[in-house]
């Protein structure tokens, strides 16, 4: 584990490559010409009117939030469809230029420099102690808010030369801030990165967001146009060597749950940029994925999420624009608590690999399983060195990389005592009342939500031994406490951590008992699922 | 296009047959013993990195030495015409490919073309198989003929694992056959063991209909009609108190310790493996699989 030092620390020597709008308007425009150029008249109607359709979809089950403009833009281009094949390629041009805008709108040079000179700075101020604010420590130790860990040294060398793709775990709307912050704490490279329009329901948030290098995107827009162009744009920075910052999960794990399947979309453009670069004979046309790990002891938003994955309209819900994270206040008050933790967040770099998954050596050069070097270019060209376009072998290539991505995840995650104790807490209850489905069991009355704690303690300590077993094994990692009353301890921290976050306590001590709110226990535990199973946590039932 | 084959065993020159009918010119890769009437190299890696397209031809067991040998690159696209799991690992042998390899366009063929008479010029059919379009297109390319139909699937799992069990289930008919249970009880073991090797492949992400095609009872019905099949010859020579290569037995070992890591039970081929290992005689292997309780079809 590596410990690092921020003293006297100056932020990035790469330098962000910042696109004007006029120069990635007209980069974009051309790339959709490029590619509705080669559809048909007849792929060309078909292409547009799923976005015809899709959007009056929407506007009609989701009427807030549609401006005229939107609708006026949608219209236009029903109209079009019917007069034929060049009023339909302008009115298509048009769309593409005010989603360029759009997504690009909230970068501005001034704005984002001035940010990336102060912001870093402001976020070290706010999640380091008082005493304190220029250190950070090795996470062996335990005194520190925000535990950084993994080959940092190796990734700095390596965005030199390389542009990278970050690709973290999505737990959290603050993930972003999260990520940017330990980024900085490693003294690696600021990055870009798309948020969800939702995101800026919080107006701080928002702001601050959009001036670290947020780009728009809004996911309610489900239809192909809208997410060309959005990939188009995506290639466009990492053609041009700017760091990007993906969550291939696409959205925060509702159900509290490391990723297990990932969204190819943006991960794939990855690729795209690459050969690009390469055709080109682009001086850096590189590109590198870095695996990324948030293990956080608490999450602002844990209740609404947990009842979203519970709910039966979760698909509905997919976007959600009212929850914890859109209240200043509670983000406030969330920070505070965090703070007081004493170790809130592990933010764990994994190995960087290339864009189809292999890992990378000190050099960026591939490696295969057996740790012999290769030339990854042959991927893409022939054996002559010529490029070869194939985008299903493009695809399937991206599915690579995302079970190269799933597996850094799961191995990198690091179990925190909330995790174990909530873990054991839900799975404590399922003994108690074994007839219940996990639905059901969510459903418990107050009355109900009980353990026995020396049967919690008792399971936790077994689990913490399933824990070091599968660490052994490679399976993942921990920051349990060592020692004799480990169980004990690991309870106590839990039940100190979950204390007055959320409106409804985790897990509270009550004489003899230990209090488990199923729904909450569910959430937390969930980390560890896929990990342990109900059989590691050998408890009897309760009387 | 320039066409490898590593392995000058019967199955290598089968397919070296059917490329030359494509028209195109193979190459066989070998070791040992030049073989006859083909044009080959002893250099597999020379052969690996000037072939457009390469088939892997090989026994199971040899997979692991033929890939070293090869040292296959990024343009490499490997066909995998061996049959089964890599039984050193336990794992697909496309898996080892990918795992050990820079390699990632990789395809597997499977079907009802038995070697011998696939040289005797009779016509068949085999399926394809590879996440890639570009691959499945190559193999076509490379096999298709007026005497050999190639279809192609993108169901690159199934159709290795429908080559694992057809070469148990062929073990189980030839016992049959050997012991004389009649043709009823070939229709049984067929249609369960099509059923077992469907429950597998829907455990690991397989497509269910790749069993009904030719790489599943395509494969099993040709099987249990031919003596000449080497898994069908080492069940009747079961049956008759002979015994089989160990090959068999670790192939069969890797594939009841896949179905154990799944959770699914595969009554067949645990009783196909009894009886390979000596622990149980055929006719009360068989009699015990007839006494399981009863249950829907």
């Amino acid at each position: 584990m590596l410990p690092i030092s921020i003293s006297g620390f100056t932020v990035a020597t790469h330098t962000l490559i910042n696109p004007s709008h006029r120069s990635i308007d007209k980069a974009l425009i051309g790339r959709m010409d490029e590619f509705l150029g080669a559809l048909d008249d007849q792929a060309m109607a078909a292409y547009l009117a799923n976005t015809v359709f899709l959007e009056r979809s929407r506007f009609s089950k989701h009427p807030d939030g549609v401006t005229a403009k939107e609708r006026d833009r949608i219209e236009g281009l029903a109209r079009a469809l019917t007069q034929g094949p060049v009023a339909m390629r302008k009115a298509a041009g048009r769309l593409v230029r005010a989603y360029s805008r759009e997504i690009h709108n909230r970068f501005s040079d001034v704005s984002f420099s001035t940010a990336m000179r102060l912001a870093p700075a402001a976020l070290t101020r706010l999640l380091s102690p008082a005493d304190s604010g220029s250190r950070i420590w090795p996470e062996a130790d335990g005194a520190d808010r925000v535990v950084v860990s993994g080959p940092i040294d190796k990734i700095r060398a390596l965005a030199e030369h390389h542009t990278l793709i970050i690709a973290p775990t999505h737990v959290s709307n603050l993930d972003s801030l999260l990520v940017g912050y330990a980024l900085h704490l490693a003294g690696l490279p600021a990055c870009t990165y798309g948020a969800g329009l939702n995101l800026f329901s919080n107006p701080v948030m928002g702001f601050l967001m959009s001036k670290l290098g947020a780009y728009t995107v809004d996911r309610r827009k489900g239809h192909r146009l809208y997410k060309d162009v959005l990939k188009a744009y995506s290639t466009e920075l990492i053609g041009r060597g700017a760091h990007s910052l993906f969550y291939p999960g696409g959205t925060r794990s509702r159900s509290g749950c490391v990723e297990t399947a990932l969204k190819r979309g943006l991960l794939g453009t990855g690729i795209v940029a690459w050969q690009e670069g390469l055709a080109e004979e682009a001086p850096s046309p590189e590109v590198l994925v870095v695996p990324v790990t948030l293990s956080c002891s608490l999450v602002l938003e844990a209740e609404t999420l947990i009842e979203d994955a519970l709910s039966a309209d979760g698909g509905a819900r997919y976007i959600i624009s009212d929850d914890e994270f859109s209240r200043p206040s509670t983000v406030l008050k969330f920070a505070q608590q965090l703070i007081a933790l004493d170790t809130s967040v592990v933010v764990r770099f994994g190995a960087p690999m290339d864009t189809l998954g292999n890992p990378v050596d000190e050099q960026g050069l591939s490696m295969d399983g057996d740790g012999r070097v290769f030339d990854r270019r042959l991927y893409v060209t022939d054996r002559c060195g010529k490029a070869v376009e194939d985008t299903q072998r493009d695809r399937e290539y991206t599915n690579h990389l995302a079970k190269a991505l799933l597996g850094a995840y799961q191995r990198d995650t690091v179990v925190l005592p909330t995790h174990l104790a909530a873990f054991v807490g839900w799975h404590a209850l399922g003994v108690r009342f074994p007839r219940l489905d996990t639905y059901n069991r969510a459903l418990l009355a107050p009355f109900e939500q009980w353990v026995d704690r020396s049967v919690m303690v008792a399971g936790i300590a077994a689990a913490a031994d399933a824990v070091d077993a599968a660490v052994l094994r490679g399976r993942c990692r921990s920051m349990l406490p060592t020692g004799k009353n480990r169980a004990t301890e690991i309870l106590t921290m839990a039940v100190d951590a979950f204390s007055g976050v959320h409106t409804r306590q985790v897990l509270s001590f009550e004489d003899w008992r230990v209090l488990v709110d199923p729904k909450l226990s569910l959430y937390y535990g969930n980390r560890l699922s896929g990990l342990l199973s109900p059989k590691d946590i050998q408890m009897e039932e309760n009387p | 296009m320039k066409v490898g084959i590593i392995g000058g065993g019967g199955w290598g020159k089968a397919l070296a047959t059917l490329i030359a009918s494509a028209g195109h010119q193979p190459r066989i890769g070998f070791r040992g013993s030049r073989p006859s009437g083909f044009p080959g190299t002893p250099n597999l890696e020379a052969l690996a990195s000037e072939s457009d397209l390469l088939f892997l031809a090989v026994p199971s067991e040899a997979v692991v030495d033929a890939v070293e040998a090869c040292s296959l690159d990024a343009a490499s696209r490997l066909i995998i015409a061996s049959r089964g799991l890599e039984p050193r690992h336990g794992v697909w042998i496309s898996d080892y490919v990918s795992d050990h390899t820079p390699c990632r366009q990789i395809g597997a063929i499977a079907g009802p073309a038995l070697a011998s008479e696939v040289m005797a010029g009779h016509p068949t059919a085999l399926v394809a198989a590879s996440p890639f379009e570009a691959v499945q297109e190559a193999t076509v390319s490379a096999l298709h003929s007026a005497r050999c139909r190639v279809y192609t699937t993108d169901d690159l799992c199934g159709v290795q694992l429908a080559g694992a069990m057809v070469g148990a289930l062929a073990i189980a008919v030839g016992v049959a056959d050997g012991v004389d249970f009649g043709i009823g009880a070939k229709g049984v073991i067929i249609t369960r063991g099509i059923a077992e090797a469907s429950r597998l492949g829907d455990a690991i992400g397989a497509d269910a209909r790749t069993f009904s095609g030719l790489a599943g009872v395509g494969d099993l019905v040709s099987c249990a009609s031919s003596p000449l099949h080497p898994g069908f010859a080492a069940g009747r020579s079961l049956a008759e108190g002979g015994a089989v290569s160990s090959h068999i037995i670790l192939q069969l070992r890797a594939l009841l310790a896949l179905s154990r890591r799944v959770g699914v039970d595969l009554p067949l081929t645990t009783a196909v493996l009894a009886i390979a290992t000596g622990e149980s005689r055929p006719k009360r292997v068989f009699d015990e699989l007839m006494r399981r309780a009863a249950r829907p079809e």
